[in-house]
């Protein structure tokens, strides 16, 4: 048996505007555009409708009816996220949903009972889903059809109501013959027989309708009784997850953006948590007071949707690279993925979760820049001091191709107390005095004892050809160091110091 | 960290001497054996001395060894080592200030010791001499006493190892276990 929810949202565009300024919930709100000459009233939210404020008129009036009203202006992009928010918290109850306009979705909710339980379970669910993404004013009705859900979602005092199966008819029976949107000719001609609620259309031949009204009277007639004959078109999110701010006055500082940014995010993560995903990576499109704009994309190195580690990686990176002029809009785009759920070993040694980890290597880069913070790497060469400095990234997925973090099989006991080199880079010129080819002052520094030498050379096939000769040295004051002697240019250097 | 097992989490440790004294030695065996057993550790290296290739041989897996090069500014390896300090899951954090330590204030201290408390971080700060005063729970002193030279001839060709020893500066509690005395070459 089918069964169709329906998750309504009152005066959409105000709950837009809301979602992002919910400061604004308590007030007589008025989204305004402008009209070729005058400017005009878009949508009003209910503290507004008590005052008289509606679609149509103008803001002047607006404000004649209501002194306190606030108004807004009317962003489109603002619209298009509230609606893909409703839509993608429905998905989370439901995978196959109904786009049915701006605050308006149907959700199919066969099968859904055993997943959430009773259609009164599914229907609160899918209000705390809508509520989730800021709509705390929504509400859901059950039926076994989406126009009598819709109806009655329209009509209903509750946040959730369910029409039992078989009683759309009755539900519908009092509802005007507005609720249907039908063709207004049709409506004119109804009316004009006397006929105002769907109950009296319901009552009606439907013979009798067909000859004289055709195919419109014959769906207006199913509607009416509650039967549903358009398919069900099945939503897909798209490839695409956005949230924008536009913002009353311009912001020059950081501190402030940052806000913006949280505000933002939050959004952008309530719909990302909703859906089950995780962001990778992150667009942010900042458009300036200049007439510019300034973008940056920034990579998360793991998927995340908490709030606060995306907020501080943005932030740092719009430190290290400001806008150029006062910031007037904010817009900012995830690359959603599916986010991977795992566990660590039992006896796995603890290690920073992988956010915080992120947000530190971020602070870290921006402390002491991205080229000197990683883990080294030994280049496969015989070079002195070749080595490499990569990406930070622990070893830590089972399988992986980095391997298991599990403990190493310890190396011979002689490895395990080596004596370890202090390098001196770049390595420092020093004079020698030699003794039968041997050091024997450095740097004025009487040589107690010394090693060597130790001949290496290297890349003589190429212009980088390198050819030394290396001792072990031991100075008069303490120090026991490593000498190399360049055989290129016959220059004694400093490579490092035995510590 | 059975041979380590005089450092002690949430704690701090300081490892001071001249130089050639075996500090980085005593140092890089910590490193050792918080990786070998696939912990992550923590390098904030102010004058850029850490050698890889001396640490590969001391059996450290650089995979887990995060290096944060400082260039010589010792107020950024303190502020990368407050950072660090502060991220729970660091096995060891530790901090080379070199033969030049600045003067740490001892509010800064405390905030160490306070911060390695609640994430449970072992802070190992190797330098010349102490830098935390009383908010380091052991202080390791080491001085070098030996150097042994091999060779085939009268003339010694290789440096084969050395010998040091540690003593104990400042301890809260006794150390679990002495460092080692002999390091190879």
């Amino acid at each position: 048996m089918s069964r169709f929810a329906c998750l309504w949202v009152e005066c959409f565009v105000a709950a837009a505007v809301e979602r992002s300024e919910p400061a604004l919930r308590a007030a007589p709100l008025a989204v305004v555009a402008p009209a070729p000459s005058v400017t005009r009233v878009v949508d009003a939210n209910p503290a507004a409708r008590e005052y008289g404020v509606r679609a149509g008129v103008t803001e002047t009036e607006a404000r004649a009816r209501c002194p306190t009203l606030v108004s807004r202006p009317f962003v489109r992009e603002h619209v298009a996220a509230a609606r893909h928010a409703l839509l993608e918290a429905a998905l989370g109850v439901s995978p196959r949903v109904e786009d049915g306009g701006a605050g308006l979705v149907y959700v199919d909710a066969a099968g859904l009972t055993w997943l959430h339980g009773d259609p009164a379970a599914v229907g609160r669910r899918l209000v705390s889903q809508a509520r989730g993404v800021g709509f705390p004013g929504c509400r859901v009705a059950l039926a076994g059809s989406r126009t009598a859900a819709r109806v009655a979602a329209v009509r209903a005092a509750e946040p959730v109501m369910v029409v039992p199966p078989g009683a759309e008819r009755a539900a519908l029976a009092g509802a005007p013959l507005a609720a249907l949107d039908l063709a207004p000719d049709l409506v004119a001609t109804l009316e004009g027989w006397g006929v105002r609620t769907l109950g009296e259309l319901a009552a009606l031949p439907r013979d009798g309708l067909a000859v004289r009204l055709g195919p419109a009277g014959l769906r207006a007639h199913d509607l009416a009784l509650g039967h549903d004959r358009d398919p069900f078109c099945a939503w897909t999110p798209p490839p695409f997850w956005d949230e924008a701010q536009g913002l009353e006055w311009e912001i020059d500082s950081l501190g402030a953006l940052a806000v913006v940014l949280d505000a933002v995010l939050g959004r952008l993560c309530a719909r990302l948590v909703a859906a089950s995903l995780a962001a990778d990576a992150l667009d942010v499109r900042l458009e300036l007071a200049s007439g510019g704009h300034h973008a940056r994309a920034v990579a998360l190195a793991v998927p995340m949707c908490e709030v606060k580690p995306m907020l501080a990686l943005l932030t740092l990176d719009l430190e290290a690279h400001p806008p150029a002029a006062a910031v007037t809009r904010v817009t900012v785009s995830a690359h959603p993925v599916r986010a991977r759920a795992g566990q660590g070993g039992l006896w796995q040694p603890p290690a920073p979760r992988l956010r915080d980890l992120v947000a530190v290597l971020a602070r870290l880069a921006a402390l002491v820049g991205p080229d000197n913070v990683g883990s080294p790497r030994l280049d496969d060469s015989h070079r002195p001091d070749a080595y490499a400095l990569t990406a930070f990234a622990p070893p830590d997925e089972p399988g992986g191709a980095g391997g298991e973090r599990t403990p190493r099989p310890d190396p011979p006991l002689s490895d395990a107390h080596r004596l370890v080199l202090r390098r001196v880079r770049p390595a420092r010129r020093v004079a020698v005095a030699t003794d039968d080819e041997r050091p024997s002052r450095v740097d004025g520094q009487r040589v107690v004892g010394c090693a060597g030498p130790w001949r290496a050379s290297g890349a003589w096939w190429d212009v980088q050809a390198w050819a030394r000769d290396e001792w072990d040295v031991a100075l008069g004051d303490g120090t026991l160091c490593r000498l190399a002697r360049d055989l290129t240019t016959d220059g004694w250097s400093l490579d490092g110091v035995y510590d | 960290m059975e041979d380590v097992a005089w450092v002690r989490r949430g704690e701090i440790t300081e490892i001071v001497g001249r130089p050639s004294s075996g500090r980085t030695s005593l140092f890089t065996a910590c490193l050792r054996a918080v990786t070998r057993r696939g912990a992550i550790a923590a390098l904030v290296d102010a004058d850029q001395t850490f050698d890889p290739a001396s640490a590969t041989r001391a059996g450290v897996d650089l995979r887990c060894l995060l290096w944060v090069r400082c260039g010589g500014r010792r107020d950024l390896a303190l502020r990368a080592a407050d950072l660090l300090v502060r991220c729970p899951g660091f096995a060891l954090i530790g901090l080379d200030l070199g033969e030049a330590p600045p003067r740490l204030p001892l509010t800064l201290a405390f905030r160490l010791k306070f911060a390695v408390e609640r994430t449970e971080t072992a802070l190992l700060i190797v330098s010349r001499r102490r830098v935390t005063g009383s908010g380091a729970s052991l202080v390791v002193e080491t001085e070098r006493k030996a150097i042994a030279w091999v060779g085939p001839g009268p003339v010694p060709t290789r440096l084969a190892a050395a010998r040091t020893s540690a003593r104990v500066l400042r301890a809260r509690r006794p150390p679990a276990a002495l460092p080692p005395e002999w390091w190879s070459a």
